[in-house]
């Protein structure tokens, strides 16, 4: 395995990591109640944390596009189905339907709002968690 | 009231993912600054918010309209393209959110 394909393989491992992280966030926010239980709210806070520094990391070399689909589709499935294993919940047949089309448009608009590959004047993309500039940067860098 | 939360953990996350772009990777310490605080306060509302949705529920509506929030700032205020593919994407999430809510899972 050569140097490339490891820090690639390595990059993957983050961005899947920053998923999980999210679905933890996800999940912590709920389980704080209103941020009236003390435990739940400060293990939210360092998911919230920890998903913004394994995103940054996993920017570094994956198309920011690619990266924020896969991040935001991993949170919202991971949420989704977690959910009712954590909580007195219930994912209905319908709901699951639904939540399905949800989470496919977001997967979709993350893969189709990726800023265009282009001189760096161009105008900079406010994306979720916002990290195009730095990663762009990054990106030129390397290659 | 839950969707008022929601809305407001929405406007919060928006100001999140700008604030996070000028921070220059955090070295800038003022956006650094904002981003934190607009993403506590995100996280409150959202948290108020999942006291009535379900977590899976309450969390894909928040973080697709975010998404949805985005790119139309993008249009407005960015200079950005609004392109069929991204028109295609807005449209399947409201149309998701909707649903959501017209079946009573919301």
């Amino acid at each position: 395995m050569s140097h490339t394909d490891r820090s690639s393989a390595n990059s993957w491992l983050m961005l899947l990591l920053a998923g999980g992280f999210e679905i933890g966030y996800a999940l912590s926010v709920g389980g704080s109640h209103g941020f009236t239980r003390l435990s739940w709210s400060l293990v939210a806070v360092v998911f919230f944390l920890l998903t913004l520094w394994a995103l940054s990391v996993a920017l570094r070399t994956i198309d920011v596009g690619i990266g924020y689909a896969v991040w935001a589709g991993i949170g919202a499935a991971g949420a989704a189905l977690l959910g009712p294993f954590f909580f007195d919940e219930s994912l209905t047949v319908t709901q699951a339907v639904w939540l399905g089309v949800i989470i496919a448009g977001v997967v979709w608009l993350k893969l189709a709002d990726r800023p265009e590959p282009a001189p760096a004047s161009a105008p900079e993309t406010p994306d979720t968690r916002g990290l195009t500039s730095q990663a762009r940067e990054t990106q030129g860098a390397q290659r | 009231m839950q969707w008022l939360y929601l809305a407001i953990a929405d406007i919060f996350e928006i100001v999140v993912a700008i604030a996070a772009g000028k921070a220059e990777g955090f070295k800038n310490r003022r956006w650094t600054a904002i981003t934190l605080v607009s993403g506590a306060l995100g996280t409150y509302f959202l948290s108020r918010a999942l006291l009535t949705f379900d977590v899976g529920v309450g969390y894909a509506i928040w973080t697709s309209i975010a998404g949805v929030g985005i790119t139309v700032l993008g249009v407005v205020l960015f200079g950005q393209r609004l392109n069929w593919r991204k028109t295609l994407g807005i449209a399947v999430i409201i149309a998701g959110v909707v649903g959501l809510q017209l079946s009573g899972a919301a």
